[in-house]
């Protein structure tokens, strides 16, 4: 998957979970919790549907790459390269 | 290879909403439910063409969607439940009914009850605002050691009265323990009844569990009725872990995990002696069961009855006492609740009242089992009668105005639900992290701590997030 790909994959998993997220908006290098209001609950919810859908493990010590949709994309495109 | 990934025994609010969680994220999972309806201590039943609910008086918890990390949004975004067609309606109001008229009223406005704590007892209410101050600042979802609710709040307020009008109402709706709670139980209770206040959800509570079920399905998610489990499986090493379920058929079926929302007792009531050796030591059985009557009144009572709060709490004795009566039941406190009271349901036919009294399960199994052929209904016909008398005290005679009445026991509790004495509260020690001896069997539901309709989803919920999905 290309960095946009996987960029729009996100979005749609975060509107997913949060029928009020204003996506629109979304600043790509500010974390995503001062900008969505998640919790940990919601945030967990994020990296089981990328389980889920790519049957990739994200191990608990690498959430902190997960902050910003930038940092996540930057984080998943080595591990969705064969997507 | 096992024939599930996990098994969750009890198809209650917390087993269906640990299923939906689970199934959620593409997994296998099956639940099993000894009866042939959903919803355990949150039912329905017909009669004469009519549903009626059992156990549900009102959801507490109530948050507008605006709220996001209140408990019922958080529920709700995490099964996947949109927020914005859950449709809810607002209580009318409530109130707490103790001796000499004293009327402690509260609603989803907490400013009210700050105001009816001035009103009441002036001279408290800085002690009042003090408390609840130092509540808010609590996390009491920490596992941290008891402590007296009543002793802490004697201490805080220096108001007897105040202190047992506050209790009185968050015993009813949730406490295992015998005239007290632990204080973060009280916290939580406090936040869920007081604080956000109390709802319905549209239609019945058939429909809140159809739309589980239905959704639960959406992902994959098998549930299987009549389907009570006799045993559960071990492995024979060192460490044993639940490999599975035997049915009371004799059908068994494997698992690589188990989530229980049944009970701790009643789950270790399901696990061989030799493996557990003085097990209910370990899980003390409840004590706390109730009676319940249903009476559907015309609609025309209404002029002539005190029912214009959704839900009453009295008690009328010097000190509300929150036990295991020694009589059958007591009647000198009790909830009477009118599940009508509601804004924007439609009015029916008729209205439903429903009253719930502290009860003694060990007196009404005696007579369902040890007294001649008619005891039980004679002692639940005198009971009955009872209850009508003082609650018609309190609301006004409504005896002769009855259409239709119905009546729960301790017995019936234990017969639909398999509580031990009866004891929709459970146990009062409280499992908080889930954890039971073996490692890969885990409690959802009653026991785990979470409390009514919203805390039971949210312990399945909860449960599965922190052990069967990482």
């Amino acid at each position: 998957m290309t960095a946009e790909e996987i960029k729009d994959v996100l979005i749609e998993i975060i509107e997913d979970i949060d029928e009020d997220a204003d996506m629109a908006s979304l600043k790509p290098d500010v974390a995503l919790r001062d900008q969505l209001d998640l919790d940990s609950m919601d945030f967990l919810d994020i990296v089981m549907e990328l389980r889920k859908r790519y049957k990739i493990q994200i191990p608990e010590a690498d959430y902190p790459h997960l902050a910003t949709l930038d940092s996540c994309v930057a984080y998943l495109t080595p591990m969705l390269a064969g997507v | 290879m096992s024939d599930f990934p996990l098994i969750i025994i009890g198809g209650g609010l917390s087993g269906l909403a640990a299923g939906i969680r689970y199934a959620r994220f593409g997994n296998d999972v099956l639940i099993l439910e000894k009866h042939s309806k959903p919803g355990g201590l949150n039912s329905y039943y017909t009669r004469r063409g009519m549903l009626l609910e059992t156990g549900l008086h009102a959801v507490t918890n109530y948050a507008p969607p605006e709220e996001r990390h209140a408990p019922l949004n958080r529920l709700l975004r995490q099964l996947k439940i949109s927020r914005r067609s859950f449709i809810t309606h607002e209580q009318f109001g409530s109130r707490v009914l103790f001796p000499d008229n004293v009327s402690l009223s509260f609603s989803n406005d907490f400013q009210e009850l700050v105001d009816e704590v001035a009103r009441l007892f002036p001279a408290t209410t800085d002690r009042f605002l003090a408390l609840v101050a130092d509540m808010d600042a609590a996390n009491p979802f920490l596992p941290e050691p008891r402590v007296s609710a009543r002793k802490r709040l004697r201490e805080a307020l220096d108001n007897e009265l105040l202190t047992e009008l506050l209790l009185c109402p968050l015993m009813y709706y949730g406490s295992s323990e015998e005239n007290d709670m632990d204080y973060s139980q009280f916290i939580i209770m406090f936040r869920s009844l007081f604080q956000e206040g109390m709802f319905r959800p549209s239609g019945t509570i058939k429909d809140l569990l159809d739309l589980l079920l239905a959704h639960y399905g959406s992902f994959g998610g098998r549930i299987r009725f009549k389907s009570g489990v006799s045993r559960i499986l071990f492995s024979a090493d060192h460490h044993p872990r639940a490999t599975g379920v035997e049915l009371e058929s004799g059908e068994i079926i494997t698992c690589d995990a188990l989530l229980t929302t049944i009970g701790f007792r009643e789950t270790m009531g399901l696990v061989p002696d030799q493996l557990l050796p003085g097990k209910n030591e370990t899980a003390p059985a409840g004590r706390l069961s109730f009676t319940e009557s249903i009476y559907l009144l015309p609609q025309a009572s209404r002029d002539k009855l005190a029912c214009d709060k959704t839900i009453t709490f009295y008690n009328t004795a010097p000190r509300f006492n929150y036990a295991c009566p020694g009589e059958a039941v007591d009647l000198t406190s009790g909830v009477i609740c009118f599940p009508e009271n509601f804004h924007g349901l439609e009015s029916k036919e008729y209205i439903q009242l429903r009253v719930t009294h502290l009860a003694n399960y060990g007196i009404w199994q005696e007579a369902a089992k040890g007294g001649p052929a008619g005891t039980y209904a004679a002692l639940k016909e005198e009971w009955g009668k009872r209850s009508k008398e003082a609650v018609g005290k309190i609301i006004g005679n409504y005896r002769e105005n009855i259409v239709y009445e119905d009546s729960f026991t301790p017995v019936t509790v234990k017969k639909y639900t398999g509580k031990v004495n009866g004891a929709i509260y459970g146990s009062p020690l409280k499992h908080k992290d889930g954890r039971t001896p073996f490692a890969n069997m885990f409690i959802a539901g009653t026991d785990q701590g979470y409390l009514g309709i919203i805390g039971a989803m949210l312990s399945g919920v909860t449960m599965v997030n922190q052990h069967l999905l990482t």
